[in-house]
């Protein structure tokens, strides 16, 4: 006995060779190309017959009809547009050359076509898609009210309801389709493209398995399979999958190749993006999207922007990027106006119900609570979602901000120090939190250093300034004395003079407590002597007789 | 800064913020009716072990929201340190792993804010404002921090800033501290100097690096019924059976129709579209296909049929010998070459004669020559392929004995000739 048999005995797949050896003799015949869903092999065959004479009206509409279901709309179109040209076209062809218009995105030319048409159910399917693509709810609804209960019009609405992200609802119309109609394979994958928009992966997964054992070598169902394991997993095990429908498929299916194309950079991490995205815009509503992530990636903030500018986001993840983008420009320009719009699509995203549990959603809230500088609110958020982004540079970036805001300045620190990335660990803000940072948690040495490292700039000036008074509020007044002394040789400020002298005389109340070793005692009447103030002379003494009686040694 | 952005504030409030504030007062946000909601979620049930079993956890942590707040602030160095293994393994791809692990009581953090929303937020609309500010509040209680946060807090919209003055006050330098040095007046008096000064409170500018999302994979929208009309009328059941796409095994379209020529044993006008590929070097599989393709279609083709017009003699008849005369003849003036000075049908006119194949003239085609040589090369192939003349011409015989040599001799300078033709 054998269990462990893999290859289903009937169905597709089981095909052998026998059938290779009938076609020896005998013509083909259309049915069999129409059957197995060979359109390429159905239109050759029509095309040969044509031109061998034996062609008539009804080729033409099977040229058609392949070139339709073949994905190849534009030679459907013309075939059809060359029939409504000669006398007494069926009317049918008017309501197919609409179709084929609505699939090339010429929405009105279809609309002009399909009125041609006489009524039909699916002049009304198309009027319902057409009004939906026109955005005229009014039409929409009377189309709507003329759908009946029959299996095509459902599925229809259905469509309808994907496309208007009720994914539910369509999930509902097809189960109960299927709770009828069992052979309706395909429903199946339906539902696993509605569980795959939901986020349920491993359940469209289950569902998409029904259809996959019957049809192993579905472009739609395997490009299914490997969106999901790339969300359950990652780019490679995705990219697995596209592999598998590439070496199964024959060199002249073209079918979903763009879909593809578009998907294989998407699963390279955006390997070749501005080689295949660009003339996908407006095609695969996702390359666009993509494309704006790559220049974000990129950090060429100005290109995001202006492929998204125009965009009137309709998805979570339109609403996610213009705000990404704003947020970025804003920050980049300094625009409050663009920080404004980039919150509100936070909190929209953020809020709402199918995004508020989502990682994405979470951190739009924080994003949205940060631009509004309510930090204790950004780190609920944050919180939430840390455990996913503990490599995340631009993470940890925002979250020690955060922390660093509400005064808790261990922890800032702790996630300041696991920033790899040295364009962030070069920026002002980074380095003026952490230094406060080092300050706050007593280690003044270190923001000195961060300070010693920097090139002299009005950054590094602030910096100084930063430590100046921070050290000195936190009485580390040897390192708010030296700042303070080089602030005052840059610019002779009386306020610095006063801080210096503040903070010398703080080091000196620090060693006569013990707090600081006693030899520090010199660097301080050495910074006193940079100054020319007539009170250096009296303080220089008295620390200087306290030494005497200590018997600290002084040069 | 902090003006514009509240008057902003209070524009956008009414236009903006009723969404939101309705999700934050509801801990679950499953029964928010929202305008643009994309996706309801009417299944929590089913929904993946990522995000969505969280929620469940949470419930369960309700009773020890503040000590979880605290646990977690101080746990968060060891967190990070475990999440690290974790976090080298992938982000956002891991969550179904990850989310049935530690992180899961992490997001029990989200459950306060459910909580503390509904307490604090009660008013709709004042989350920006407001709102945000008694949940700092409580959140500066909690923590124990600090005193003179609350007033602070009433300085309208300073509050981040406020945090930055008056945090730092633990461990701030205080001169109580020092107030009992046993020193002289002479320095008492030196010391005056530290508090004379006043450290200013310096603000630092926060800057968001907003997150960027992951690239997202396309798959398509969902068969929207609008297909048209079976030519034959006969019910459709692409979209119901099976999806409606091709299969991924199409035909090559030259090599069928190669194929439908050698089968219907037509000939048409229709040229052959003669393929090309593209960076071939990349793309042995396309190549090998195609040489399979033909190799197979050669296998099943017939060999080509020539139909002579009219009768040609038996190929036996002409492989009989010359008379003897004309074989001794042979040797010494040889067969007519090619160099003959002569054009080329005259040529052929002469061999053709020479061996006895005739030519019949007004052929409708106007290819008599051409079926006068088909007839030649026939012939040729005939010996060529004879066991007993290639045994022959092994045994280097054919020269002396059997005159059949020039034959062949001939036959070798019309193959040089079937070049031109």
């Amino acid at each position: 006995m054998m269990l462990s048999r893999q290859k289903p005995a009937i169905g597709p797949g089981s095909t052998t060779p026998a059938k290779e050896n009938k076609k020896k003799k005998k013509l083909p015949k259309l049915e069999d190309f129409l059957s197995s869903r060979d359109y390429t092999g159905a239109i050759t065959l029509s095309e040969f017959n044509r031109i061998s004479g034996k062609g008539n009206e009804e080729t033409d509409l099977w040229i058609a009809y392949c070139a339709f279901h073949l994905g190849d709309y534009k030679r459907a179109m013309e075939e059809y547009e060359r029939m409504t040209k000669h006398d007494g076209c069926h009317p049918d062809v008017w309501i197919n050359l609409a179709c084929c218009y609505f699939f090339l995105g010429m929405y009105s030319e279809s609309d002009k076509a399909a009125q041609r048409g006489p009524k039909s159910r699916l002049q009304n399917r198309l009027g319902f898609h057409l009004s939906h693509k026109f955005n005229e709810e009014k039409r929409l609804m009377s189309y709507h009210q003329n759908l009946q209960d029959i299996v095509e019009d459902q599925l229809s609405l259905a469509s309808i309801h994907y496309l208007r992200s009720h994914y539910q609802e369509a999930i509902d119309i097809y189960k109960r389709i299927l709770l009828d109609n069992r052979d309706y394979l395909a429903l199946n994958v339906y539902v696993a493209l509605c569980y795959y928009k939901l986020d349920y992966y491993d359940v469209s997964q289950e569902v998409l398995a029904v259809y996959l054992q019957q049809y192993p070598d579905s472009a739609i169902a395997l490009n299914l399979k490997a969106c999901n394991h790339f969300r359950l997993y990652n780019g490679k095990a995705a990219e697995a999958e596209l592999k598998s429908l590439q070496e199964m498929s024959t060199p002249s299916f073209v079918f979903a190749r763009d879909l593809i194309k578009h998907n294989m950079v998407v699963f390279r991490g955006g390997e070749g993006s501005l080689q295949v995205l660009p003339p996908l815009i407006d095609v695969i509503p996702e390359a666009r999207l993509n494309l704006v992530i790559y220049h974000l990636k990129q950090d060429d903030i100005a290109e995001a922007y202006n492929l998204i500018k125009e965009l009137e986001p309709t998805t979570p993840q339109e609403y996610i990027l213009k705000g990404v983008v704003n947020a970025a420009l804003g920050q980049e320009q300094g625009s409050k106006e663009h920080l404004k719009i980039a919150q509100q699509y936070f909190q929209l995203v953020g809020g709402s119900a199918s995004e508020c549990d989502t990682i994405p959603g979470r951190q739009c809230m924080a994003s949205c609570f940060f631009i509004l500088r309510q930090f204790e609110d950004v780190l609920i958020y944050l919180n939430s979602v840390k455990s996913y982004f503990y490599n995340d540079d631009l993470f940890n970036f925002n979250y020690a901000q955060a922390k660093a805001a509400v005064g808790n300045y261990k922890e800032a620190e702790e996630v300041f120090l696991l920033i790899q990335t040295e364009k962030i660990k070069n920026d002002y803000t980074y380095l003026s939190w952490l230094a406060r940072c080092y300050i706050m948690n007593r280690k003044a040495r270190l923001a000195w250093e961060l300070y010693l490292k920097m090139e002299t700039s009005g950054e590094s000036f602030s910096l100084l300034q930063l430590i100046a008074n921070d050290c000195y509020k936190m009485g580390q007044f040897y390192y708010a004395a030296k700042s303070f002394d080089v602030l005052e040789r840059l610019d002779p400020n009386p306020e610095y003079w006063e801080g210096k002298r503040g903070a010398c005389v703080g080091v000196f109340q620090l060693i006569i407590a013990g707090h600081e070793p006693r030899d520090t005692l010199r660097d301080v009447i050495n910074m006193l002597r940079n100054s020319s103030n007539p009170q250096v002379e009296y303080m220089v003494r008295t620390m200087k007789k306290w030494a005497k009686e200590n018997l600290v040694a002084l040069p | 800064m902090a003006d514009d952005s509240d008057e902003e504030r209070a524009k956008g409030r009414v236009i903006q913020n009723q969404p939101y504030d309705e999700a934050l007062e509801i801990p679950d946000g499953e029964e928010v009716a929202s305008t643009y909601s994309p996706t309801p979620r009417v299944n929590p049930a089913e929904r993946g072990k990522s995000v969505g079993s969280m929620e469940s956890n949470l419930s369960g942590n309700n009773s020890e929201e503040e000590d979880e707040e605290e646990e977690e602030d101080d746990e968060f160095p060891d967190d990070m340190g475990q999440m690290g293994q974790m976090g080298q393994m992938g982000q956002m791809g891991q969550m179904g792993q990850m989310g049935q692990m530690e992180p899961l009581g992490q997001m029990g953090q989200m459950e306060p804010l459910g909580q503390r929303s509904q307490q604090q937020r009660g008013p709709p609309g004042s989350l920006q404002g407001q709102g945000g500010q008694q949940q700092q509040q409580q959140f500066n209680s909690e923590d124990e921090e600090t005193d003179s946060s609350d007033e602070d807090d009433d300085d309208e919209d300073d509050d981040d800033d406020d945090d930055d003055d008056h945090a730092p006050l633990e461990g701030a330098y205080d001169p109580a501290d020092y107030e009992n040095l046993p020193v002289t007046p002479e320095i008492k008096e030196l010391f005056q100097y530290i508090t004379r000064y006043t450290p200013q409170s310096i603000e630092l500018e926060h800057k968001l690096k907003p997150f960027i999302p992951d690239f997202i994979p396309a798959v398509g929208d969902i068969d929207a019924f609008i297909k048209i009309i079976r030519p034959d009328s006969k019910p459709d059941t692409l979209g119901l059976n099976v999806l409606d796409e091709p299969c991924a095994k199409q035909s090559d379209p030259t090599v069928l129709d190669l194929q439908l020529r050698a089968i219907s044993k037509q000939t048409t006008d229709k040229k052959v579209v003669v393929k090309s590929l593209e960076s071939a070097e990349k793309n042995p599989k396309h190549i090998d296909s195609w040489i399979e393709s033909i190799r197979e279609l050669r296998r099943i083709q017939p060999p080509p049929n020539v139909h002579y017009s009219k009768n040609m003699p038996d190929i036996d008849t002409l492989m009989q010998e010359w008379p003897p005369e004309f074989e001794e003849l042979l040797k010494e003036v040889g067969l007519p070459t090619a160099e003959l000075d002569c054009d080329l049908p005259e040529y052929v006119d002469l061999v053709c004669s020479i061996l006895d194949v005739p030519i019949y003239k007004g052929s409708p085609h106007r290819n008599e020559r051409v079926l006068a040589l088909h007839v030649i090369f026939t012939l040729f192939s005939e010996f060529k392929n004879s066991q007993h003349f290639r045994t022959l011409a092994e045994e280097n015989k054919l020269d002396n004995n059997l005159k059949e040599s020039d034959g062949f001799g001939a036959g070798g300078g019309m193959d040089d000739n079937k070049l031109t033709f």
